[in-house]
């Protein structure tokens, strides 16, 4: 190609606008396309005070008029929205000195527009699928979820190619929407070591005193306080652990399940041992997570499991449960220790083998990191995107569209 | 000279007069030597159909089956016009002249066209919102009205059927007098003056 290879993404979030793991993961991605010579427009939903076009490391952002007038629902919102999107996203594709060669989308949010641009320019189109409704409700229960649910498996039935951040979403995308393997392709998420080299070397023995007493080790827990995130099975296990390593067990997040979770911690008499947290700033999280001697992530489903990728990428060494995306990413006695989901004896098994045994920690520590920049670093994982866009251009060049 | 309805009824799916207008202005405009298309809706005869009178049809479904409203429906069943239209579009050639759109069903594929692909349209108005819903202001009757609006400021020109209409029009969406032309459907007139609306729209050239 002589000209750079440009791609259009379009996505309802990107920061300052951050809603959920979208947003994060259409930046890193963007900026490390542009690295690699794509040239990226992203197009997504405006954000007071952040302006409606900018230049944000290389990658050219428009923020679209994401249809303020009160909605009947959400629902019906994203799909107004979408027509805004698709209005102003043709408006600029068509006076770009350079054409748009493939669109890429990220989830139903914008599919009604992804889906109208690629017939109307005839460019292919990619959607990545970071989730599903099916997923989400655990299956699909009302008109508005049905509804939901078959935008998606429309958005993947018009998409060339569909990108997953799991095996395992792979498997549950091409079950949930019947598509041949060959349309599905297997890309992981990445993580952004740089913050956590940014907290490394600052005083780890001072900052651990404002949560946990010098001798306890310390365990770190970071999610929601929901039920599939498995708080209540961490909480169960301790005093299994604490038989054997003294230790303080710090839980970070908010959910609806924290009065009873703390309830419980009350009602073991473990309340010296347990410290929530509720929702901390970025840096203290990641100092929280470059500290920790063990990171526990005791899910019960995981579609991905960002959270013990962030930790190995702060050096912690992690105890996860073998479930969904999270079972991917470790390698039990390699990269981490896999436990079986929802069992406090495999649990408290796993954490107290890391918390007792140095040597078998820091090797875990470091092979988990060097997984990190092999893996999921997000310059490979641009290099990888590239490659799949190549490839579909290649094959786009021989139809009848070009 | 080709051209494009937008209609969301057309025989055999007849819903209100629109279906019978829509008929007749395709008849009259082949017979004017008008190569004539007309995007529709219909739940399964799709795809692409000669017409005894000469036009050609182009019939799509949603392809979302679950809905919570007409306008979920509809929004979700304008990629399909577009898929059509832009079928038309790069079959002859890159040159369809002009898309005339009924009501507001169809309005989001005709101002994606028109900013994807320089193609120009007329909005046909047979009624508007704040009629249908006698003043109604919730937010379902206010994202049709927003609908409406968009295609006003999108349309190179807006035709209706009565002097009431243009005077409704300049009133609730303040459209400049001068780009609404009343054609009168039963005057015999009425063929004569839509194809001078649809020449002085291709005489403009590409939208924007």
């Amino acid at each position: 190609m002589s000209q750079a290879l440009s791609v259009m993404m379009l996505s309802w979030e990107f920061p300052p606008r951050v809603i959920g793991g979208i947003s994060p993961h259409v930046y890193f991605l963007s900026k490390s396309l542009v690295k690699n010579g794509v040239k990226v427009y992203v197009v997504t939903c405006d954000f007071p005070g952040a302006p409606a076009h900018e230049s944000v490391d290389g990658v050219e952002v428009y923020r679209i008029d994401s249809y303020k007038n009160p909605s009947p629902d959400f629902a019906t919102w994203v799909y107004l929205m979408n027509l805004n999107m698709q209005k102003e996203a043709a408006a600029l594709a068509a006076k770009l000195s350079d054409k748009i060669d493939v669109f890429h989308a990220h989830d139903w949010l914008v599919a009604t527009a992804g889906i109208g641009l690629k017939h109307v320019f005839r460019k292919p189109l990619l959607v990545t699928m970071h989730s599903t409704e099916i997923g989400r409700r655990d299956g699909v229960h009302t008109a508005t979820e049905k509804m939901i649910s078959e935008t998606e498996a429309w958005l993947t039935y018009e998409a060339w190619k569909v990108i997953c951040c799991s095996q395992y979403m792979v498997s549950h995308v091409k079950w949930a929407f019947g598509l041949p393997d060959d349309k599905l392709v297997m890309v992981p998420n990445g993580v952004n070591t740089q913050v956590y080299e940014d907290v490394q070397g600052q005083d780890c023995a001072s900052f651990r005193l404002k949560f946990a007493l010098p001798e306890e080790k310390n365990v770190l827990f970071v999610g929601r306080l929901v039920y599939e995130k498995g708080a209540h099975v961490l909480i169960n296990a301790i005093p299994k652990i604490v038989d054997k390593v003294n230790a303080k067990f710090v839980i970070v997040g908010s959910g609806y399940m924290k009065d009873q979770l703390s309830n419980i911690v009350k009602s073991m008499g473990l309340e010296h041992k347990v410290m929530f947290t509720g929702f901390v700033d970025e840096e203290t999280l990641r100092r929280l997570q470059s500290c920790a001697d063990v990171s526990v992530v005791p899910s019960l489903f995981e579609p991905f499991g960002i959270v013990a990728l962030e930790a190995m990428a702060a050096k912690s060494a992690v105890v996860v449960s073998d479930t969904g995306g999270l079972g991917e990413i470790v390698d039990h006695d390699v990269t981490g220790v896999k436990v079986y989901p929802n069992n406090t004896e495999s649990l408290a098994w796993g954490i107290t083998k890391v918390l007792t045994d140095e040597k078998y920690r820091n090797s875990l520590r470091e092979n988990a990191y060097k997984r990190i920049q092999e893996k999921y670093d997000w310059d490979k994982i641009a290099k990888q995107t590239k490659r799949i866009y190549e490839g579909v251009l290649g094959e786009y060049s021989k139809s009848f569209w070009a | 000279m080709r051209v494009i309805l937008f209609s969301w009824e057309y025989p055999p799916r007849i819903v209100g007069k629109l279906a019978e207008y829509t008929s007749a202005l395709a008849t009259q405009l082949v017979n004017n030597k008008v190569e004539t298309y007309i995007v529709t809706y219909h739940g399964y005869l799709t795809g692409l159909a000669d017409e005894a009178n000469g036009a050609k049809t182009f019939r799509v479904a949603n392809p979302v089956r679950t809905h919570i409203g007409v306008l979920t429906w509809v929004l979700t069943l304008n990629q399909e016009v577009e898929r059509a239209a832009a079928n038309i579009y790069y079959q002859a050639n890159k040159q369809v002249d002009l898309i005339d759109v009924y009501d507001w069903h169809f309005i989001p594929a005709a101002v994606s066209l028109k900013n994807a692909l320089g193609i120009p349209f007329v909005y046909s108005v047979d009624s508007l919102e704040d009629h249908r819903a006698l003043g109604a202001n919730t937010p379902f009757n206010m994202a049709i009205k927003s609908i409406e609006w968009l295609g006003f400021y999108e349309a190179e020109k807006v035709d209706v059927k009565s002097d009431w209409m243009r005077e409704e029009i300049v009133r609730i969406y303040k459209v400049p007098r001068e780009k609404i032309k009343v054609i009168s459907p039963t005057a015999d007139s009425w063929i004569k003056e839509v194809l001078e609306l649809y020449k002085t729209v291709v005489a403009g050239g590409k939208a924007k």
